[in-house]
């Protein structure tokens, strides 16, 4: 099965029983095993493990599913303080529909929207719709997908490529993971109607190794959409012919970099290129290539069965949308959540959330990845979407929210991500190779108690370096940890100095 | 197509497309570039060459071989923010490689005698303390002379650039062009009668080849044949097995005897 999400209350069982509800049950043992057949051989769900019932829920590309009535006693799952807040839009599929089967997709309402576009839509049509969409790249830049569809459409060539970016990574981040674990025929449909409006044949998912049921899932996924004619030639009779293939990530961190990325694909040693050229004028084997994210092609169907206008009315200004964010750290309820952009933090640590663990007051938290910055508590409200997570020195990254209560360090903090993307530096360009090394050196020799205010001033004047003048964003973001804890918790660094002798 | 750009507040025409470093040293404008060579795809690396974009398509700071020139572009290659990166660059270079004059000589112009930041300490280093990583060896080997011995090993701060697995590598020409191309003279070799010695590539050795007429060593065997099959194939039979030397001597001999036979006519 797929994930709905909600780690903490792992594992989870769906019970249906018909004319009644959907029944989730919750952290369910071995030893549950008998009460649940008992139960269920009697028409009945075991109370005591219910998490929740649904008695309808709408696929959004489909018609609604109608479970059934029952069950009253039994929280809806609207009730559940931990689903109430969020917008199920991209996961609207994952933990209902048994993913190794393209039927229940099609069931749902999947490949209506390919079906849509190749029948009644041409290419330029589609771009439109993307672009009115306002969907903009979920593997952490922002840039508006429809624009960028564009690009590599207008390139004049006879081949041209389209990548999915499934690299993911950032420590602690399993959005991606959950995407195509749960619903691989969604990033299939997604890249399909991509590549129609593009104009591309081929397409390559390149998938990090260590996420070998994604892999498994996506092959048997390719396999079921070449039987059913979805992928090959001519699909739906259009003048259209796609095929799609698997590529197995280097693991390097770096190698989620698009340029990276492509030089790995090729058989290089994955080091980012510099920009000019872009992918969509010379990427992969030279040719005009498209890349997004996982996240990105999920969106794409939803956009084109109810419109771009209908999917621009969620989320805020500019920041159209639902995005899915794991919640990790030291937070009560850890777990995947999808909630519309610019939904504020507040929400997501405190009502999604719940707060720290055992109740323990929470410092900041840090969104992004590693190279997120710290976003103290007083800031909470900040609304999480591209531009208002960029202001306050964080980013928006793949969506990774990492708890921090009031026993962690923060020059700690710093000092761990740096030691991160100090490891994962490709070595290419000046400022991030030597450059996060004395970053780290100068945080351990902080951490030691042997730092000065001087070097304190270098460490800031070094991260303001490394984040100009760096080629890829690996650099460009490095220093955020360091930049952000020097900027609110400055007291913290103090504390570790050296006293100025007198 | 021709266009107009802005160099720090001068006009220049160029083609569309063209590298902006390019543009700026033909103007005689000083950008700094350690990575960059006009027969090599720009690259990147060295960060040493930033502008900043005043007025374009992306405004800010980039490095000026990857910036292509488009009408109307206008950049400025000394503001007070690009030199105060440049000195912060140049310090993390002179901390990267210690034993440099290129570096130390570049770093004493933009007022820098000493790096705030740790020297790197490599006893045993076989391009003496003085690599930069810029990758033109690398790409010159590769890219231009297509031999490919040579690449980049590990990552990050620990990246080296040697033979393959540090072994003697025969794919190497022993044509010298990386230690030709290395903006801080870092590469080493030495030809011990009838052997040149890549010092810096894991001692790799490639025999020289003797003159035919003199007996002198004068370049390695498999540049020449190299040399002989990719750049001048008009280099043919008699004068292949000459030094350069030899060859002019020989060429010269026969023009005069050329010229003597038309005359004898
Ligand atoms: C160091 C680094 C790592 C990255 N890792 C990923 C990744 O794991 N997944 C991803 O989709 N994008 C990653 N990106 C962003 C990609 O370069 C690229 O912007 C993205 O795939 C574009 O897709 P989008 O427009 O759909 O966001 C990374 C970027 C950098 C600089
Ligand atoms: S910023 Fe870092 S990861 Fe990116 S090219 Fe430079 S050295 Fe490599
Ligand atoms: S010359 Fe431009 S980065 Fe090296």
């Amino acid at each position: 099965m797929g994930c709905i999400g909600y780690c903490r209350e792992e594992p989870l069982v769906n019970i249906h029983l018909p004319g009644k509800p959907l029944i989730i049950l919750h952290r369910v043992t071995e030893k549950d095993a008998e009460e649940i057949v008992r139960a269920v051989a009697a028409g009945e769900v075991p109370r005591k493990l219910s998490l929740c019932r649904i008695n309808d829920w709408d696929p959004l590309v489909g018609e609604k599913l109608l479970f059934g009535e029952g069950f009253q006693d039994v929280p809806a799952y609207a009730e559940i303080p931990y689903f109430a807040p969020q917008r199920k839009v991209v996961l609207r599929d994952a933990g209902l529909i048994n993913p190794e089967d393209i039927d229940e997709y099609i069931a749902v309402g999947g490949y209506s929207a390919l079906y849509k576009a190749l029948t009644r839509m041409s290419p330029d049509d589609v771009i439109e719709e993307v672009k009115a969409s306002g969907l903009r790249g979920r593997g952490g830049a922002g840039f508006p997908t429809g624009l960028k569809w564009g690009f590599t459409k207008k390139e004049k060539s006879s081949t041209k490529y389209i990548i999915c970016n499934a690299d993911e990574g950032d420590p602690g981040a399993y959005m991606n993971r959950n995407e195509m674990e749960s619903d691989p025929h969604m990033i299939l449909e997604g890249m399909l109607i991509g590549a129609y409006a593009i104009g591309a044949r081929e397409g390559v998912l390149y998938i990090r190794a260590e996420y070998p049921l994604a892999i498994q899932r996506l092959e048997k996924a390719i396999g079921q959409a070449r039987d059913y004619g979805l992928l090959g030639e001519n699909i739906f009779g259009a003048d259209f012919s796609f095929t799609l293939t698997i590529a197995e990530g280097a693991g390097a961190f770096v190698c989620g970099e698009e340029t990276a990325l492509i030089a790995s694909i090729e058989g290089e040693t994955g080091r980012p290129r510099p920009r000019p050229p872009f992918p969509a004028q010379k990427g992969l084997w030279g040719m005009p290539t498209n890349i997004n994210n996982v996240e990105t092609w999920t969106n794409i169907p939803v956009i084109i069965n109810r419109g771009g206008a209908w999917f621009s009315k969620i989320g805020g200004e500019r920041n159209s949308g639902t995005k899915v964010f794991s919640l990790v750290g030291e937070v009560d309820r850890v777990g995947l959540a999808e909630v519309p952009l610019s939904t504020p933090i507040r929400t997501m640590v405190y009502d999604i959330g719940n707060g720290g663990i055992e109740g323990k007051a929470i410092k900041a938290v840090q969104t992004g990845g590693p190279s997120g910055g710290c976003i103290p508590a007083s800031l909470f409200d900040t609304p999480m979407d591209y531009e208002h997570l960029t202001a306050v020195g964080s980013i928006m990254g793949s969506g990774g929210v990492v708890v921090m209560d009031a026993g962690t360090s923060m020059v700690d903090t710093a000092r761990f991500f740096i030691g991160f993307t100090n490891e994962e530096s490709c070595g290419k360009c000046v400022p991030c190779r030597e450059g996060l090394k004395h970053m780290l050196m100068i945080l351990d020799k902080t951490l030691a108690g042997k730092a000065t205010e001087t070097d304190m001033q270098t460490l800031e004047e070094l991260s303001g370096v490394i984040k100009n003048a760096s080629l890829c964003g690996l650099g460009q973001t490095a220093p955020n940890p360091v930049l952000s804890t020097l900027r609110y918790f400055r007291d913290e660094y103090n504390t570790l100095l050296k006293k100025a002798r007198k | 197509m021709t266009i107009q750009i802005t160099i720090n507040g001068n006009p220049c025409s160029s083609e569309a497309g063209e590298s902006v470093l390019t543009i700026a040293r033909r103007e005689g404008v000083e950008i700094p570039a350690f990575c960059h060579d006009e027969t090599l795809a720009p690259y990147g690396a060295c960060r040493m060459c930033l502008v900043d974009v005043v007025s374009g398509p992306k405004k800010g700071v980039t490095t000026a071989c990857t910036l292509q020139a488009m009408d109307g572009l206008e950049i400025i290659t000394d503001t007070p923010e690009i030199l105060r990166l440049r000195k912060v660059l140049l310090e993390l270079y002179l901390a990267q490689a210690p034993k440099s004059k290129t570096i130390k000589a570049l770093a004493a112009q933009h007022g820098i005698k000493k790096t705030r930041f740790a020297k790197k300490v490599h006893p045993e280093d076989p391009l003496q303390g003085q690599c930069i990583l810029c990758g033109l060896c690398v790409r010159v080997c590769r890219d231009i002379m297509g031999a490919g011995a040579i690449s980049y090993i590990g990552r990050g701060q620990f990246t080296e650039i040697n033979t393959p697995f540090y072994e003697e590598n025969d794919a190497c020409l022993g044509c010298g062009a990386c230690a030709q191309v290395c903006p801080t003279q870092a590469i080493a070799f030495e030809d011990i009668t009838g052997t040149r010695v890549m010092k810096s590539w894991s001692e790799t050795k490639v025999p020289l080849k003797q003159c035919a007429a003199c007996g002198n060593y004068f370049a390695p065997v498999p540049f020449t044949a190299y040399a002989y099959e990719k750049l001048d194939p008009a280099i043919r039979d008699e004068i292949r097995d000459l030094c350069p030397d030899c060859r002019r001597k020989e060429m010269t001999r026969k023009a005069i005897l050329l010229r003597a036979e038309g005359v004898g006519r």
